[in-house]
């Protein structure tokens, strides 16, 4: 029995201030996460692709031990206050880490201290460091949707319009996802596709109602979706839209590799959820009736969303987990990315890399 | 009027917009009406949308509502759902227009910084007085994890060590980064707290038992684990020394604290000097060599063809230790048979205090500098200060001239210098100068120490601009305004991307004349 939270071979993976982080990234706004520099540098040195070539106001609050000790939200404020008059931004938002976690900072109050400084509105995300970055994905979705989308009006839906929800590089792995999802869904007979939260995001939220639906591309979006169903009754379906894209690279990187290696049998895809699922919708589809003797599973260490998850699908919550799979799990077949490679040297069968940025680093 | 208007059946839309425009105009109602009267419009049925956008627009075309006043339209208008959210945010926008210039960066010459004085440096130089910008620029001055040698790849420093990193999650993401390392694979471990823990405290209770299973999964035993803490301990008060006594019980093992708390880096004892003090902590007292010193304060060795080793043997020094040149923990430990210390980084200055105590081993401080003559004065000081004499002429000839060489070739050079090089920004900008080169812009933090060479920048080269990496206006600097012909600092090339670049950030340390010496040669080689 291993050490609750002890990885000896496993790095950990992108925490939720970065997803909270790159949600934000090109909205726009004065971006602080609340912390004393080193998460800040974590977001922007490792989990931030953008970063070295996209300029975005984001700042660290420089917090010092005396200020989160005594508490001193006011000296933040004043600091956001200073920096507010001198960067155009269009709004605050305060990116939670692992101080005000522990010293259990009070964000309402943050929130409405921040608004009258500013006079910009903020929004705050209760993160932690400790959660993985779907959770703050959908913490900072959740932020801008309450904030910055309406409920007093029922907006027209405009037929041939597509919310997209889900796409940062955490999850897609990849730059251009935008152009290339609105490019996938305008061949699809879409007229109007707006990503959420990219570097549109702010006024496309705005018309977030006027959507004939929301496709959701990765777990960390669904729970914006459900909320958008619920202001607007905007229906959703997931489903990775570059999917195909990386199941064709995949083929590309490997040229033995099609569906046919998949038969007869037992696959496990690590992944988020829904690129998980995606790729064994795809495989299956490709395998045509061999699929029924084929058995793909999909885990994720990530959310496992039980509307979406199939029988067998699981979630892996400890480093000990993985190795029990890899040794019991009696798969044949695993498709991770290649930084699991190392913790899964005891495993027999064949190895895909299917590389997660969260998890890596690696873009595709 | 306006109040019976807006009674049912009585004017409506447009026609509100129209008498709230006639009110505002000169002479008639300000401030606070106005306010009253928009307040009044937005009531359910009234005008909307659209139209609250133009009333809240003219109010502030017409220098009326101002202020608090037009931050309350927009907060009421959002209140009573009458606006929608494009709107709401495109009455932020305006707000910010008319109150938001995009400010310049701060800056300030050396005269007036100089003229301001040590006791009172702008609080725009100090990083913590105001937010810090994330830019390349400021990646590795402020995440003490992130780059070259942060507190964890400092931490490894000790041959044979591991670390096992206690901390969320998010501290130990970028780890990954130093993993790649060669010579730091497999050595870093993680005990990751939950939200509990953060609040709890529990995770110190696994650490021993951690350690244990860490050491075991090894197929060598490792020299020491260091256990680093992060800020949550920081704050929790984590007492480490008992957790790793705990620990050393369980595993058999030497374990030492390091502490990554970037909460304490302008404290009296920040991140980095406290990680210096960790990794000679295991030295225990031995027989003194009369004929061995240490070198103190790099992660990695002094560059090999560094005069001060040469110098060190002219004065009988047959043995020079550097932590990043022992092979072995054997080595290591032979450090503890030191004559005495040099410190050659003032962060290492508490590990020399520790040692002298500890080991009665006693230390001399020499100083990283790019003139010259002042290098010259150090080495005299030096030997006279343990009792032997230094012919240095050799080196400062061969530095000298190539100062000499690339000035007559590049007379007035402009050189924009950076912080993030093996240099104090300001003193090398200062030597600069004093060669004859032109530095139009320095990017640097401000501390009260810089002040002995900004006194002499001010008499030298008055209108140098002082900018600070950290400062949110660097949002708004316009990178390749600085006029530079060559940059030094991996933050300088930043600023100016197009222009030529001395990263002078190597790991290998440069010091005394041959970094001068070198310095040359690669900005020659840069141009």
């Amino acid at each position: 029995m291993s050490v609750k939270g002890l990885h000896k071979i496993i790095y950990p993976f992108a925490p939720d201030q970065s997803g909270a982080a790159a949600v934000l990234y090109e909205m726009g706004g004065m971006i602080i996460v609340v912390d004393a520099g080193g998460c800040a540098g974590n977001i922007c040195g490792f989990d931030e692709p953008r970063w070295l070539d996209t300029k975005s106001a984001i700042f660290s609050a420089g917090l010092r031990d005396m200020d989160a000790i005594m508490g001193r939200d006011d000296l933040m404020i004043d600091k956001i206050a200073k920096a507010a008059k001198k960067i155009d931004a269009r709004f605050v938002a305060l990116i939670g880490t692992p101080v005000p976690a522990t010293i259990g900072t009070d964000y309402k109050a943050l929130r409405r201290m921040g608004e009258r400084r500013t006079g910009l509105p903020v929004i705050t995300m209760n993160t932690s460091g400790a959660g993985w970055y779907d959770e703050g994905i959908e913490k900072a979705y959740e932020a801008v949707i309450g904030k910055f989308t309406n409920d007093a009006y029922t907006q027209p839906v405009m037929r041939g319009t597509a919310g997209v929800l889900g796409v940062t590089p955490l999850d897609c792995g990849r730059l251009d996802a935008a152009a290339r999802i609105e490019e996938i869904l305008k061949g699809e007979g879409m007229t109007d596709v707006f990503c959420h939260c990219t570097a549109k995001g702010l006024s496309d939220l705005g018309r977030a109602g006027s959507a004939e639906k929301n496709i959701v591309v990765a777990a960390s979006g669904l729970k914006a979706a459900r909320m958008l169903r619920e202001k607007y009754g905007t229906p959703y379906e997931c489903r990775d839209l570059l999917a195909s894209d990386v199941w064709d690279q995949l083929k590309k990187d490997s040229p033995e590799l099609s569906a046919a290696s998949f038969a007869g049998k037992r696959t496990l895809i690590i992944h988020q959820q829904i690129r998980a699922n995606s790729l064994r919708g795809i495989i299956r589809e490709e395998l045509a009736e061999a699929a029924a003797e084929t058995r793909i599973d999909a885990a994720t260490w990530f959310m496992l969303d039980d509307e979406i998850k199939e029988e067998g699908d699981f979630r892996i919550k400890e480093e000990a987990d993985f190795f029990g799979i890899i040794e019991n799990g009696g798969y044949d077949i695993i498709m991770a990315d290649p930084s699991f490679r190392k913790a899964a040297k005891g495993f027999k069968g064949t190895f895909i890399d299917l590389p997660h940025f969260a998890v890596s680093g690696t873009l595709l | 009027m306006y109040e019976w208007a807006l009674k049912p059946g009585k004017a409506d839309g447009a026609h509100i917009l129209s008498m709230y425009e006639r009110a505002i105009k000169p002479g008639k109602a300000d401030g606070a009406h106005i306010l009253s009267m928009y307040e009044r419009a937005i009531k359910p049925g009234k005008a909307h949308g659209a139209h609250i956008l133009s009333m809240y627009e003219r109010a502030l075309k017409a220098g009326k509502a101002h202020g608090a006043h037009i931050l309350c339209m927009c907060g009421k208008a959002e209140k009573h759902g009458v606006a929608y959210s494009a709107h709401i945010l495109c009455m932020c926008e305006r707000w910010n227009k008319e109150n938001v210039m995009a400010e310049k960066p701060y800056n300030i010459t050396v005269k007036e910084l100089n003229e301001r004085g040590s006791g009172s440096i702008p609080s725009e130089l100090v990083p913590a007085s105001q937010l810090i910008y994330s830019s390349p620029a400021t990646l590795a001055f402020n995440s003490p994890g992130a780059t070259g040698f942060g507190v964890k790849r400092a931490g490894l420093a000790v041959p044979g060590s591991v670390m096992l990193l206690v901390a969320p999650g998010c501290c130990g993401r970028n780890t990954k980064l130093v993993s790649e390392i060669p010579g730091y694979e497999d050595r870093f471990f993680f005990l990751l707290m939950d939200e509990s823990d953060i609040v709890n405290g529990d995770h110190v209770g696994r650490v021993p038992e951690a350690v244990k299973e860490v050491v075991e999964y090894l197929d060598e035993k490792p020299s020491v684990v260091m256990v680093c803490g992060t800020c949550v301990d920081a704050l929790l008060g984590t007492d480490w020394d008992l957790v790793c006594r705990k620990a050393e019980d369980a595993s058999g093992v030497p374990v030492r604290p390091c502490y990554m708390y970037a909460l304490t880096r302008e404290g009296r004892k920040p991140p980095m000097v406290l990680v210096r003090k960790a990794i000679y902590s295991l030295l225990e007292p031995a027989k003194r060599d009369p004929r061995t010193v240490n070198l103190l304060g790099y992660f990695a060795p002094l560059d090999d063809d560094c005069e001060l080793y040469s110098l060190l043997k002219q004065a009988g020094v047959r043995r020079i230790n550097e932590i990043s040149r022992c092979e072995d923990y054997e080595s290591y430990l032979g450090m503890s048979k030191a004559n005495f210390n040099i410190v050659l980084n003032h962060e290492a200055r508490t590990a020399a205090a520790d040692m002298s105590s500890r080991l009665g081993m006693p230390y001399v401080e020499l100083t990283r500098l790019y003139q010259t003559d002042k290098i010259a004065n150090q080495y005299r000081a030096f030997a006279e200060g343990i009792g032997a004499e230094f012919d240095d002429r050799e080196y400062r000839e061969a530095a000298e001239a190539a100062v000499r060489e690339f000035t007559e070739k590049h007379e007035g050079l402009r050189v924009a210098v950076g912080e993030m090089s093996n240099a104090n920004a300001f003193e090398l900008a200062l030597a600069l100068t004093r060669y004859g080169l032109e530095v139009p812009e320095i990017y640097s933090s401000t501390s009260k120490e810089d002040f002995v060479y900004i006194r002499r920048l001010a008499e030298l080269t008055p209108e140098t601009r002082v900018f600070t990496n950290l400062s949110p206006t660097m949002l708004n600097y316009d990178c390749g305004s600085a006029g530079a012909d060559l940059t030094i600092g991996a933050d300088a090339a930043f600023y100016s991307p197009d222009c030529p670049n001395v990263p002078w950030n190597g790991e290998k340390q440069p010091f005394g004349y041959e970094a001068v010496r070198k310095l040359f040669a690669e900005m020659e080689a840069a141009l």
